[in-house]
């Protein structure tokens, strides 16, 4: 297309509006191409130098967005922003592309005060913003926008839904995950596969696989991803032989196992200890599917073999990667370590982590209790001084529960909850009941005429 | 030093409801809270004090969900599903819906009804923990457990916290008469007395007729008549009505008089308050009583016309004149007048009123008739048991083996300890000794001493008459050596000492033998081997001391050593 | 043409809005200048009959004080009622003293608003006041003192009361005033001493006595006097009797009935129960603090495990739910080893399932277990 435009030019070809836009949308299209960016440029340039006053303002504003998408995909959000902040007029079309540019950013401050600027929001206004609101962590803002988005009586459809179930997901908001599959059987939305398939994602990092295996039978039509959905949806809440036996019924009904549906089936063996089944999955996968492992695979057969104490081999496959650990893996060695005591092995383990994430602060934490949990001191105060040197720092830890459709957060003695008072009388009680457990004197009964 | 007993009683209820608006100290949190997430961990919190006083929640908190919670803990206690209540309670503290006290006592209560102390102890504790206000019934069932289980020292504490200033509520006449029947069951008839003062002088209740009769039957138990009689007229006095309408106090009244010799002041107390026209409110309780009174003192004609009288008057549901004790009481008279058939029928009869005879009443029969060798009709009762669910304990057993003894049917009396046995009761040496003793006196010695084995198989402790027994049966027969190991197991058991009586029976049968040097040897062992033994603890002891001290030295040398390293490592 | 204005709204319409419950738009009406007449007044006031109601109600009265006839008796009365029910007394004292004249009505509203919010104390307080200003009470007026005295709990001014009522005012107590005197009693947890008043009634006591006591006995928790004061109501009247009642268990401990107590000889031969200790060694709760990083204090460390982000969300969720029902906590990190041990005892304690998910895997502890098989 580049090499077209530019004989087009050297023709003395005027080049038309439309010609421009289309070229502009395929620069967008293509940001990861290096000629994208220094085109598009180009085609900016041009367009400068050309103005005509004469056209028409539909036309100028058709090929201003176009630029603004243009610039936003090839990460210039700024240039984007000049560009349309200086547009006389501006559409919905513009002023979605607009948002979705600062979204793309990360800048969800820019993109929200320019929604709220927004005359009119159409489906895909609000689309955009809570799509853009979940991919940049703020799920529950997304809820929120989903929440105003029905109150603007704004029907959503499919790829809204999907962006809120997503944010649901993450904050294992199950009420407002029930919510929402009502809201897509009112919409009939019920047959879209893809929906189908991220509610039972949802349900299933919810903790609820029993909904999810509901919803899965229920389906119609099934595709390879809802099959990958329940076999890790059991997977990792432990419902082991259900993962397996569905990851079987899936090859029976004719589906090619991928590589999710591995990590799947050798999550299901890793958390229920079924080392031979876990080798075999893993050869079936190397051998007869020829998929190469991943990463993740690896994990999971560290995972496994450290749960069945095989530390020395669960360190042999490490090393036979053919790439370098990550920190999942590493990580899961170094808690069978500690669970089994080998300190040579855990410090050989977190040589490698510290190489690969000098940053992270669980694994120094791992260690340090590591050395502390075998009176191992000189060690710990090693790890707390290397600490100290690098100037990591722990990550608060932070928990939060749906109670209705609130979700209330809590980090480590925290105060502010409006309740907190009896948040920690409750607390007292439990103190004081897991103290007597174990060690509960029952009151000695005298002689009576029993 | 108030005017008027109602400002008096204002005042008192004034001080509760200060503490309600001003709630003491001590009851408050002493505690601050980090302002916001970022501060630093929080400061250890002291766990509020669950003994400090808190006004229970008023009767209409019973209410919304609460309600329907007490509601289904209720339906549980009726279907007799006690854990589930208990663990539906203290589940429920951990909900949004707190159990209230009310709901905690429905099962307290129902815990205590069918003797489940522990239970209810540990439900007690857990509520206590949860910060749930007693109320005084909370208190009631409490004073009552510990009662029941002999523990008054534990009850008499709980009821002083009552009497102090800040308590939330003041104890009940039926605090008074728990606490009373505790100590008076337990012999404790001093303390019993001083309850009886200050509850006098405290003035949350009016003197309580109740209260006095336990005392009264303290004292008729402990063969004090005067005392019973100065009770009632102390009473009598603090009431200032002229007359106790009450009938629970006539029965012990007319036994004080009984045993005061004055049978005829006993008597023209029962025609008065049991006469025509007189005002004195009768149950089946103090009716009891007075059937009883009648029945141990000779009166069975008067004691049968008012049994009838009771069985006339008695219209269930609304007037209940006769229970179970009205049955027990009248055998009891029938067989003290040796109407043994007499006796039997009443007994038979109690099913008519719907009574249950119990363990107890069962007991109180087989007694009696075992006394007067009326042992087939014992075997009777015992066989009836068994075939009615009530479960004969350790004291049928001994009265069947007594009784049988009594007959000569010693093979029986054996059969009916072994069976005890059999069935998993426990009973203890002074049990055993019926049994040794009934096999002495026949000179089955070789069975007594079986028995004797078989009780220190079952690890219980033989007291000095267990020896005895034994001792004088081979001494008496002429089986002397046999004697002298009883004697020697005798002295070598630190539990027992020896007497100087069955001393001198032994030293006599050995003169007889020729043995007497017999006797400084057996001394002379036994004292080696108390030295041995003690030797041996001692160097056990010394032992288990030294590797005491030993890992405690260990402990503290390397808390020592972790705690220098943790410095070090934080310091780094 | 110049729009009309709407005519201003008539009494009818106030009182039409009122009992639709429309009270905000009632007062907004008020506020604009509408001024209502004394009957509408009195429905007004009368409409506001739930707590939630409060503020319309103090903002009627307002208007009300300000209104030619703020010496309304049957309004103020009316607001007395209301107020209480409500659930202010604050309000309604307000009311009361601002009164230029009252009715017996007055005192007895404010008494039973006291009783009947839980401020028995102030119910007997006002008694002491009316007597003092020298209102004679009459039968009426000992009920909602009875209701005080079963309000605040006061046994003792109770009976007093009672006694004064023939004494001193020459008062025959009728069936209510007894059953206020059981209400006293029964409320305060003297069951015993209220079937003891039962007893002694000086006529055959009716079937509203019985069931008033069955109810209280009910609420006390106490079977075997509610069952008994439940037979004889049914035997009075039989339609009051419950098909599906389900019968009481019989009890174990019977001691008091049997006359035979201080002849049980059973204790002299039996080996006294042995000290039972019931230990359950399986879970033994210890803080483990190698799980926090080693430069605090030992206790500081027990109370940073205790602190921790989920055990805070998991009491959060405890007070909020009902008994028995999951929770699902989500963390960021992953959980440590004391708090997987703290949590896997406490879904036993709480008897719930506790659903913890971290950033590494899902924990669905119950009954004292966790499904990860404690790895974790």
């Amino acid at each position: 297309a580049a090499y077209a435009f530019g004989s087009m030019l050297s023709a003395g070809v005027d080049p038309n509006n439309v010609t421009l836009v289309a070229l502009l949308s395929a620069c967008a299209d293509f940001p990861s191409n290096p000629s994208a960016l220094p085109l598009g440029c180009a085609i900016h340039a041009q367009s400068l130098k050309r103005r005509r006053p004469d056209a028409a303002p539909e036309e100028v504003v058709v090929f201003s967005t176009a630029l603004v998408d243009m610039y936003a995909k090839c990460g210039r959000a700024g240039i984007a922003g000049e560009v349309f902040d200086r547009m006389p007029v501006k559409n919905r079309v513009s002023f979605n592309t607009m948002i979705a540019g600062y979204m793309r950013a990360g800048d969800v401050d820019h993109a929200l005060s320019w929604f709220n600027r927004m005359p009119t929001k159409d489906k895909v206004s609000w689309t955009v913003v809570i799509d853009g609101c979940v991919k940049n962590g703020l799920l529950e803002e997304a809820l929120d926008c989903f929440r105003a988005m029905q109150l603007n009586r704004v029907d959503a459809d499919y790829v809204t839904i999907l962006a809120v179930i997503a944010a649901c997901t993450s904050l294992g908001a199950l009420n407002h995950g029930l919510w929402v599959h009502r809201y897509v059987k009112n919409q009939g939305l019920s047959s879209n596969v893809r929906l189908a398939n991220s509610l039972i994602d949802m349900y299933s990092r919810c903790g609820r696989v029993d909904f999810a295996h509901q919803l899965f039978e229920r389906m119609c039509k099934r595709t390879l991803v809802s099959w990958n959905s329940i076999v890790v949806g059991f997977a990792v809440n432990g419902w082991c032989h259900e993962a397996i036996e569905h990851f079987k019924m899936m090859r029976s009904e004719g589906f090619e196992p991928d590589a999710v549906s591995f990590t799947g089936v050798l999550t299901a063996c890793s958390h229920a200890g079924f080392v031979h089944e876990g080798l075999k999955f893993y050869d079936l996968m190397r051998k007869h599917h020829k998929l190469p492992p991943r990463v993740e695979h690896y994990g999971c057969l560290v995972d496994l073999l450290s749960r069945a104490g095989r530390l020395e081999e669960a360190m042999s496959t490490i090393e036979s990667m053919p790439f370098r650990p990550n920190e999942v893996v590493l990580s899961s060695l170094l808690a069978a370590c500690r669970v089994h005591g080998d300190i040579q092995l855990a410090e050989r383990v977190t040589a490698y982590l510290l190489q690969l994430e000098p940053e992270c602060d669980s694994n120094y934490v791992l260690l340090s209790n590591i050395y502390a949990a075998d009176g191992r001191w000189d060690g710990v105060g090693e790890i707390r001084s290397k600490m100290k040197a690098i100037g990591v720092t722990k990550t608060p830890g932070c928990s939060s529960i749906e109670i209705g459709c609130e979700i209330h957060e809590f980090v480590a003695g925290d105060g502010s909850h409006p309740q907190s008072d009896d948040i920690y009388e409750m607390l007292d009680l439990l103190r004081y009941e897991l103290k007597l457990w174990g060690h509960d004197p029952k009151i000695i009964v005298g002689a009576t005429d029993e | 030093s108030f005017a008027t007993p109602e400002e008096a009683a204002a005042e008192r209820r004034r001080r509760k409801r200060r503490l309600r608006i001003e709630p003491p100290l001590s009851s408050l949190r002493q505690q601050q809270k980090p302002p916001s997430s970022s501060a630093p961990p929080r400061s250890p919190r002291t766990a509020p004090n669950p003994n400090a006083p808190k006004i229970p929640e008023p009767i209409s908190a019973l209410a919304g969900s609460r309600l329907n919670l007490h509601n289904r803990i209720l339906t549980l206690i009726r279907e007799n599903d006690l854990d589930e209540a208990a663990l539906l309670v203290r589940h429920s503290i951990y909900s949004n819906c707190r159990p209230t006290v009310f709901t905690a006592n429905a099962v307290l209560h129902a815990l205590l009804r069918q003797s489940r102390y522990a239970d209810l102890l540990s439900l007690h504790r857990f509520i206590t923990q949860a910060n749930v206000a007693p109320t005084v019934i909370t208190v009631n069932l409490l004073l009552q457990t510990y009662c029941d289980c002999r523990k008054t020292d534990i009850a008499l504490e709980h009821f002083r916290l009552l009497l102090k200033d800040d308590a939330p509520f003041p104890p009940s006449p039926t605090t008074y008469r728990i606490l009373a029947k505790g100590l008076v069951d337990n012999g404790k008839l001093d303390q019993a007395l001083e309850l009886k003062d200050d509850m006098l002088a405290k003035a949350f209740v009016p003197p309580d007729s109740i209260v006095y009769n336990h005392l009264m039957q303290g004292f008729v138990k402990k063969g004090d008549p005067d005392k019973v009689v100065s009770l009632y007229e102390e009473l009598l006095e603090k009431l200032g009505s002229g007359k106790i309408l009450d009938g629970i106090v006539y029965g012990n009244l007319m036994k004080g008089y009984f045993g005061k010799g004055m049978e005829k002041g006993a008597m023209e107390i029962y025609r008065d308050v049991l006469g025509e026209g007189s005002k004195v409110r009768f149950g089946a309780r103090s009716y009891n009583l007075v059937l009883d009174a009648l029945g141990r003192n000779g009166k069975l004609e008067e004691a049968i016309d008012l049994f009838d009288r009771m069985l006339k008057e008695h219209d269930p549901p609304r007037r209940i004149t006769v229970n179970l004790g009205t049955f027990n009481v009248m055998v009891d008279a029938y067989c003290l007048a040796g109407r043994f058939p007499d006796a039997i029928t009443v007994f038979r009869k109690m099913g008519e009123q719907k009574c249950i005879p119990d363990t107890l009443s069962y007991n109180s029969l087989i007694e009696h008739l075992g006394n007067n060798k009326l042992v087939p009709e014992a075997e009777e009762l015992y066989k009836e048991m068994g075939e009615r669910g009530i479960n004969p304990d350790e004291y049928t057993y001994v009265l069947l083996v007594e009784s049988c003894f009594g007959v000569d049917r010693v093979d029986d009396a054996t059969g009916y300890f072994q069976k005890m046995v059999e069935l998993g009761l426990r009973p203890n040496a002074t049990a055993y000794n019926k049994v040794i003793g009934g096999l002495v006196n026949v000179v089955r010695l070789d069975e007594a001493k079986k028995f004797f084995d078989q009780m220190l198989e079952k690890e219980v402790k033989p007291n000095v008459t267990s020896y005895e027994l034994l001792l004088k049966g081979f001494i008496n027969s002429g089986r002397l050596d046999d004697g002298l190991k009883t004697l020697k197991d005798l002295l070598l058991d630190d539990g027992v000492t020896l007497s100087q009586e069955i001393k001198e029976l032994v030293e006599e049968a050995l003169r007889k033998e020729g043995r007497e040097e017999e006797m400084g040897i057996l001394y002379e062992d036994v004292e080696r081997e108390k030295a041995e033994r003690l030797a041996r603890e001692a160097e056990e002891k010394a032992r288990a001391e030294a590797l005491a001290k030993e890992e405690e030295e260990r402990k503290k040398r390397e808390a020592a050593e972790k705690e220098a390293a943790a410095a070090r490592a934080s310091a780094a | 043409p110049p729009p009309v204005a709407p005519p201003p709204p008539g009494p009818v319409d106030l009182v039409a809005l009122a009992r639709e419950g429309k009270l905000k738009e009632v007062v907004d009406l008020l506020n604009q200048g509408v001024r209502p007449d004394p009957p509408t007044f009195f429905e007004l006031v009368a409409s506001c009959s739930d707590p939630k109601h409060l503020d319309e109600l103090k903002k009627i009265y307002e208007f009300f004080f300000r209104s030619p006839f703020r010496a309304d008796l049957q309004i103020n009365n009316k607001l007395l009622e209301m107020f209480s029910k409500c659930g202010s007394m604050a309000d309604a004292r307000r009311v009361f003293d601002r009164m230029p004249d009252r009715t017996m009505d007055s005192w007895h509203l404010m008494i039973d608003g006291y009783a009947a919010n839980n401020l028995g104390d102030d119910g007997l307080q006002m008694f002491e006041q009316m007597r003092k200003v020298g209102v004679c009470p009459n039968a009426r007026t000992f009920l909602s003192v009875l209701a005080a005295c079963a309000s605040a709990e006061a046994v003792e001014e109770g009976f007093i009361h009672f006694d004064a009522m023939y004494k001193d005012y020459g008062i025959t107590p009728q069936i209510e005033h007894y059953i206020g005197m059981i209400e006293v009693l029964g409320k305060s947890g003297h069951l015993n001493e209220a079937v003891e008043f039962i007893e002694k009634l000086p006529f055959e006591p009716p079937v509203a006595v019985w069931e008033a006591f069955m109810n209280l006995a009910r609420a006390q928790g106490d079977i075997d006097l509610e069952d008994r004061a439940g037979e004889l109501m049914v035997f009075m009247d039989p339609s009051k009797s419950i098909a599906s009642k389900i019968p009481t268990p019989p009890a174990k401990r019977r001691s008091g009935l049997n006359m035979l107590d201080g002849r049980n000889k059973l204790g002299e031969y039996r080996v006294p129960p042995k000290i039972e200790k019931k230990v359950v060694k399986e879970q033994v709760y210890v803080p483990d603090t190698r799980y926090v990083l080693h430069d605090i204090d030992q206790e500081a460390k027990e109370q940073a495990l205790l602190y921790h982000s989920e055990r805070l969300a998991i009491a959060y969720g405890l007070i909020s739910t009902p008994a028995r029902t999951p929770l699902r906590i989500i963390k960021n990190l992953r959980i440590c080893g004391d708090c997987h041990n703290a949590i896997k005892i406490m879904s036993r304690i709480v008897g719930r399932e506790l659903i913890v998910r971290d950033n590494k895997r899902f924990h669905h502890f119950k009954d004292g277990k966790c499904s990860c098989g404690d790895y974790w």
